[in-house]
């Protein structure tokens, strides 16, 4: 009996530690929000550059985006430590952020943007961070992600105008809006489920 | 039959033991979020993370954000080698159990 309560007490050391070390790397998942917040953003870029038919559409927005995003991002930083996994994710995204900027910026001014390269190159370039960070994550969810952006990709080098920009408004509504709320969700009932009375360590 | 080994006090504390491991998987972190993830009070978690400290397990960090206090907390290479002995050392005594 004393062997298998002292066995008992060991197990319950190990469950300890791997459920510890889990905790401090689930501290990556928080990101739903920030889907959400982009695929407005590009929503909100998109009505005023067609309704609006001003060229300050896009740049405009994306500079308040990027900003709102930087404060907010720093924010929400402070309240969760750093991880090497955390930083990898990080790297990624904002690497293409500012690739797709530039690019997008200079098209724009050089008066060479044209929309099928435009759903191309955002497509591409949103599928290449997915899949980083999906492979990154071992989320098979957000793969789906980038396969979707590089359908929209390929439909805007081999579709017409309208059919590329419906794969387009199609891949942001799927990829950004409803991932977002996904990733939301499933961080809400894990956090849910984490509150039981067993998560609490005390000497 | 060969000797089992003996588990560390230091990190066999099962606080200690939680923060050592939260820390395994962080590159720092700060002193509100171990005591959110433990469930401890304040007291407690300092007196612990002092012990470690002590130990040369955890180094700390104190610096101000927007001018509010921040104290982060680290795993030094000391501490990760104790860990990884503490897991080893479990195991063994885990598989010893088991036989028994």
């Amino acid at each position: 009996m004393a062997v298998s309560i002292e066995e008992q007490e060991l197990k319950s050391r190990l469950n300890l530690i791997e459920n510890m070390i889990s905790e401090g790397r689930r501290s990556t998942e928080n990101w739903g929000w920030m889907f959400i917040f982009w695929g407005v953003a590009y929503y909100i870029a998109i009505a005023w550059a067609t309704w609006g038919h001003s060229s300050l559409a896009w740049p405009v927005t994306m500079i308040v985006a990027s900003l709102l995003a930087a404060v907010l991002a720093s924010r929400k930083a402070q309240k969760s430590p750093a991880t090497t996994m955390g930083r990898a994710i990080g790297a990624v995204w904002i690497g293409v952020g500012i690739s797709l900027f530039l690019v997008m910026m200079s098209l724009s001014i050089s008066g060479r943007y044209e929309p099928h390269v435009f759903i191309a190159i955002i497509g591409a370039m949103l599928g290449a961070a997915n899949a980083t960070s999906s492979i990154i994550l071992k989320w098979k969810m957000q793969f789906g992600c980038a396969v979707v952006w590089w359908a929209a990709a390929i439909v805007g080098c081999f579709g017409t105008e309208n059919q590329g920009s419906i794969a387009f408004l199609g891949a942001l509504f799927v990829c950004q809006i409803l991932f977002g709320i996904y990733g939301m969700i499933l961080k809400s009932n894990k956090r849910s489920a984490r509150q039981r009375p067993e998560g609490a360590a005390h000497a | 039959m060969p000797e089992l080994p003996e588990l560390n006090p230091v990190i066999h504390g099962k606080l200690r033991l939680a923060l050592l491991s939260l820390l395994s998987g962080v590159e720092k972190a700060e002193f509100t979020w171990l005591r959110a993830k433990t469930g401890s009070t304040d007291g407690n978690l300092g007196a612990q993370l002092l012990k470690l400290e002590e130990a040369g397990y955890v180094a700390v960090e104190k610096k101000f954000v927007q001018r509010k206090p921040q104290t982060l907390y680290r795993m030094t290479d000391q501490g990760r080698e104790a860990l990884t002995g503490y897991v080893r050392a479990l195991k063994q005594l885990l598989g010893a159990a088991i036989e028994a």
